[in-house]
């Protein structure tokens, strides 16, 4: 399937005054090697279940993220990043 | 058709009505797979590749599935014979970047004697190989890099086999680039993949893999991050290393880093010498 402009993807998004974590919900397996690697703690595992059955992590602590993008160079399917938000 | 949305920074660069991928949960080669994405996404943006002549060409097993997933032209060939089909298409039509990715079985056990001459003769490639020390596909058989001593499916005595280094075979012979990374450093495969990129001749990386579901589950380490966890302590990393310490042993541990980087005269450039010449 491919994505439409108008469907809308579940996205797990948190935002604090520097960065801004997505996390897309569908496309997660649950591994759990993005909260592995994380150096401060930010992503810990949600309630949600995905269409997979699998529970997505969520950026809750997202005040602590140094952006650091480990958890998105080593997460194996392309379901997590980091971006920085721009200062006005 | 209806315009396709962008989210993830690689989506460009992958099928998307492919993705999720059918590697099990924690399977390190989609880290490699993205690390590659990254490398080439900066190639491409700086210019120095054209997007319409990279061509990706994978054998049999997991790691070769990963030309599924790329949006880039791509072929899918039989077990072990990914790199003859990529020296076919690279001598009728010189301008491709063939990148050959694969398996430990794939390239090194079925396809070994195609990856000796392949190197001998400098061919312009860049082949990649996964090791995650077995057969991961099939359901975890010995292969050619599996440790001695470890338990897999057809050896649940432990490995009696001294396994084989790719790295100092490779090296052996008439190579351009050889390295090797780890998936637990993925800013190294992305480092090196790039640098590959930018040079002629035969270029081959080998990624140290980890494959949490038919390896990891039957040493003992029961989850992905177990598996992520024991191979990081395991992974050395030597940035200046000699290619007599390429170790890659599960106990003693494995050495990544740059073992060869040199300039010698691709099979494509000799070809076309000799021509002018006659």
């Amino acid at each position: 399937m491919h994505y439409p402009e108008s469907t809308q993807l579940n996205l797990l998004r948190r935002t604090s005054s520097k960065f801004t974590v997505t996390v897309i919900v569908d496309r997660c397996k649950e591994c759990g090697i993005c909260i592995a690697v994380c150096p401060t703690k930010v992503l810990s595992i949600s309630n949600m279940i995905n269409k997979h059955g699998y529970r997505p992590p969520e950026p809750l602590n997202i005040d602590k993220c140094i952006g650091c993008k480990l958890c998105e160079y080593n997460c194996p399917d392309f379901a997590i990043f980091v971006e920085k938000v721009e200062q006005p | 058709m209806a315009v396709t949305q962008y989210i993830h920074p690689l989506d460009k660069h992958l099928r998307l009505e492919r993705i999720p991928t059918l590697y099990c949960p924690g399977c390190g080669l989609g880290i490699g797979l993205a690390s590659m994405l990254r490398a080439l996404d900066s190639r491409i943006k700086e210019g120095s590749i054209d997007p319409d002549k990279v061509f990706w060409v994978g054998g049999i097993g997991c790691s070769a599935r990963m030309v599924f997933y790329v949006n880039y032209d791509s072929a899918h060939v039989i077990h072990g014979r990914a790199i003859p089909f990529a020296i076919g298409a690279v001598l009728a039509n010189p301008e491709l970047k063939a990148i050959v990715v694969g398996g430990d079985g794939d390239i090194a056990g079925i396809g070994g004697n195609h990856l000796l001459h392949a190197a001998r003769r400098n061919v312009d490639l860049i082949v990649v190989m996964f090791t995650n020390f077995v057969y991961a596909m099939t359901g975890g058989q010995v292969a050619p890099t599996t440790p001695r001593g470890v338990k897999t499916t057809t050896t649940p005595r432990g490995n009696p086999e001294y396994p084989m280094n790719a790295v100092k075979l490779v090296t052996s012979l008439n190579a351009n680039y050889v390295a090797r990374a780890s998936i637990t450093t993925p800013h190294y495969i992305e480092q090196y993949f790039y640098k590959a990129l930018g040079k002629k001749g035969f270029r081959f990386i080998e990624v140290v893999s980890a494959c949490p579901e038919v390896y990891g589950r039957h040493i003992g380490l029961r989850n992905p991050v177990e598996m992520y966890n024991e191979l990081k302590k395991r992974v050395k990393h030597k940035p200046k290393a000699s290619i007599e310490e390429a170790e890659i042993d599960w106990d003693k541990g494995i050495v990544t880093g740059e073992f060869v980087d040199r300039d010698n005269p691709s099979y494509i450039e000799i070809l076309r010498g000799e021509q002018s010449e006659i």
